[in-house]
């Protein structure tokens, strides 16, 4: 009889551990610096290599992943973060292929190299995806902070496991089996874990987003024209020609609606931009409007329409 | 003995029943439809995910969940997206703070407004969560629409409802578990977050992927979102309206071409293969909008240096209409009816020099026949402005002269406002 209530005890402590396990999906992060001035918030942020301290048997790189899974994330913050392509670039360039030997790099050769104002470190101190019996886990324990290369300061930092389980634990047999079939995918099982700990993270990372709301300025274009009139048919070797007004310096284009796109305008007094494009005879387009745009160094893009006129080609489809 | 008879027809029927409980266990309905220019979409155009529309207050978790899933699955795509603080930053200097109202809205005027080529309308239609002592269900629901802004054309819609329940029907482990695992399945954040990411993680695929688009999950035709295509209706009748009373009013047929051919035959009349240009204003027939497989294409520079015509030898070459940039290179008549002497004297100076030496002004009119021009410049300069006229081809009048083109502007746009004159801003002689 004792014995049988030590059983349903034990199920009971059991079941509830499991639902606490399950529900654990918070980060503990630790703010180390707190900017209270918006002019020392960090503005643009690269996520170096992430580390992996123990190698793995499979033939993928969990720290590769989370890296990819965590930047999708970051994104959605306030921040300029650079592309990881170009960080990687940017970082071979420079000679520096051992992520190792990156993380240990020092502030200001790192802001020399990338030209940001913080970067994010990674290192997973263990990843693990097992399948066996009645039991499946992947999990992925990782220390990350993000470092201001302007100060050496570290701002925040956090070091957390997330885990995937399956087993005994498990509330339902159905549960059991699809956790068995979804853990024996393992890239998928590593990418699924490391967006848990991701999405968890970004709750708790500071976003600075607010603070930027109102400077935000995509580059104006006050005025474009073009020589398209209503109802004009454009044959092969006619002109349309662009003429846009707006913020100067900028890289300036048009496009003839969705058709064709980048279309080169030249600046050719501060502020006046113009370019045109010659009709082919292989062109065919109906009914599409001019879109001029002004794009400045950070890649923000003004746009303004012509909807005096709309580029229609007389294509011999239309004859 | 007859337990053992009963055990291989027992088996099978727990094999059955774990089968037909594994299959609804996450129920998932997917309709999802891709047109083909969204293969058009590469890194140099930019799509904006706005906030999610959430049917009632209780849903904006979900929503914003949603749209960091949508934001982070998109990261992988084959076009760059446009960041979420940009795009909530210009919505609300916008006071566009109702995603409710978004599919109101004109498309194009998003395009201006984010400069995005392409936006992603998306809803949440149904976040439920039952629970029944030992069954418990969460059901969602979402529409997505990514329409692109520069046509209007709808390039992905989807609808996706996913469901999945904790109880006897998943065959629970023991009875603590059949009572505790409905209630943490409702009530846990985890959850609702795990199938979120799930159902992104389905809806996004085609997305990601356009090239690998079924014939069914393709759009027969080419979509054009209903606020776009009402707005571009608009847009051509507006056209139609204004090439007639050009026609009647404004500058005769020909004649702004021929001030036109002047001044290319002026500024380039070294140019041996110039043909006879093609009337701009030559009305032909409407061609009906029909659906071109288009192909968004980055295009090699085609524009030669500015002072230099286009060489082309076809006859029916178009010369565009007066474009300052053009006007400011020729050799055209000093004005004849300028309020300033010294202006005038500096004014043919000027001719024939470089850019750097010309003046701007704001033009307000061109008219075939004296009269017209006299008239409307007679109004302004009762009004106060240093108006003027000059012969070029047609007579136009023209506002003051200034060597700062910010300041022209600043004239055009208060001619615009205040005597509701439209004008542009060209280069004086």
């Amino acid at each position: 009889m004792n014995n049988r209530r030590v059983y349903s005890f034990i199920k009971l402590f059991l079941a509830l551990s499991t639902f606490i396990l399950t529900g654990c999906g918070t980060v503990d992060l630790e703010i180390r610096q707190t900017n209270t001035n918006t002019a020392m918030q960090p503005r643009s942020v690269a996520i170096l290599p992430f580390t992996l301290e123990e190698p793995v048997h499979e033939k993928v790189s969990p720290n590769d992943l989370f890296r990819t899974c965590f930047y999708n994330y970051f994104s959605f913050l306030g921040y300029i973060d650079v592309p990881l392509e170009v960080i990687d670039l940017k970082l071979s360039k420079a000679g520096l292929t051992e992520n190792k030997k990156i993380l240990e790099m020092s502030p200001e050769k790192l802001r020399e190299i990338l030209g940001v104002d913080a970067v994010i470190r990674g290192r997973v101190l263990s990843a693990n995806n097992f399948t066996g019996g009645i039991h499946a886990e992947t999990s992925i324990k990782a220390k990350i902070d993000m470092l201001d290369l302007r100060t050496g300061d570290v701002l925040w930092e956090t070091e957390h496991k997330e885990s995937t389980y399956s087993g005994i634990l498990s509330p339902t047999i159905v549960e059991i089996i699809q956790d068995q079939i979804d853990n024996v995918k393992v890239h998928q099982a590593y990418f699924k874990t490391a967006e848990i700990f991701s999405i968890s993270l970004m709750k708790e990372i500071p976003d600075p987003a607010d603070k930027w709301t109102e400077k935000i300025r995509l580059p104006k274009i006050t005025k474009i024209e073009t020589n398209l009139k209503p109802n004009l048919k454009l044959k092969p070797n006619d002109r349309i020609y662009v003429n846009l007004e707006g913020d100067p310096g900028l890289a300036g284009s048009f496009g003839i609606g969705s058709w064709k796109s980048s279309i080169p305008l030249k600046e050719i007094v501060p502020g006046l931009y113009t370019g045109s494009y010659t009709i082919k005879s292989s062109d065919d387009v109906s009914s599409s409007l001019i879109v001029g745009t002004l794009k400045n160094k950070n890649g923000l893009t003004g746009k303004k329409f012509y909807k005096d006129g709309m580029a229609q080609f007389d294509s011999p489809s239309t004859n | 003995m007859i337990m053992a008879k009963h055990i291989p027809t027992l088996s099978r029927s727990l094999g059955v029943i774990l089968l037909l409980t594994l299959i609804p266990a996450c129920a998932s309905d997917l309709q999802t439809k891709v047109s083909g220019h969204l293969n058009g979409l590469s890194k140099h155009q930019t799509v904006a995910i706005l906030p999610v529309e959430a049917s009632n207050v209780g849903h904006k978790e979900m929503a914003n969940m949603f749209r960091q899933g949508l934001y982070a699955n998109l990261k992988q795509s084959k076009f760059n997206l446009l960041e979420k603080y940009i795009i909530d930053g210009l919505l609300k200097q916008n006071h566009l703070n109702d995603p409710g109202s978004f599919l109101n809205i004109n498309p194009m005027q998003f395009g201006e407004i984010l400069g995005a080529d392409a936006i992603v309308f998306s809803r949440i239609n149904k976040v439920e969560r039952s629970y029944l002592i030992v069954h418990s269900s969460i059901e969602l629901s979402v529409s997505v629409q990514m329409v692109d802004t520069r046509t209007g054309e709808i390039l992905w819609r989807a609808e996706q409802t996913e469901h999945d329940f904790s109880g006897i029907g998943k065959i629970p482990t023991g009875i603590t578990t059949a009572l505790f695992a409905p209630i943490q399945f409702v009530t846990n954040k985890f959850n609702l977050s795990k199938m979120t990411s799930k159902m992104v993680d389905k809806l996004t695929a085609l997305v990601k992927k356009p090239e690998n688009a079924q014939k069914e999950t393709q759009f027969e035709n080419t979509v054009i979102s209903k606020n776009a295509t009402t707005d571009l209706k608009k847009i051509e009748e507006v056209q139609q309206l204004k090439a007639e009373w050009d026609e009647k009013l404004v500058t005769g047929k020909g004649t702004q071409i021929s001030s036109s051919q002047k001044s290319q035959n002026e500024t380039q009349n070294k140019k041996k293969n110039l043909s006879p240009p093609l009337l701009i204003g030559k009305i032909q027939s409407e061609v009906p909008l029909k659906a071109n497989v288009r192909k968004v294409v980055t295009v090699e520079t085609e524009m030669g240096p500015h002072l230099n015509t286009p060489k082309t030898n076809n006859v029916e070459a178009i010369i565009p209409i007066p474009l300052s940039t053009y006007n400011a290179t020729l050799a055209i008549q000093p004005p004849i009816d300028a309020q300033k002497s010294e202006e005038k004297i500096k004014l043919s100076e000027s001719t024939n020099n470089s850019l750097k030496l010309t003046f701007f002004t704001v033009q307000v009119g061109a008219y075939k026949k004296k009269t017209y021009a006299q008239t409307l410049l007679n109004k302004l300069l009762k009004k106060g402005y240093k108006a003027f006229l000059v012969r070029e081809g047609t007579y136009k009048v023209q506002v003051d002269k200034f060597k700062n083109l910010q300041d022209a502007q600043q004239l055009a746009r208060h001619i615009l406002e205040k005597e509701k004159i439209k004008n542009f801003v060209t280069h004086a002689g």
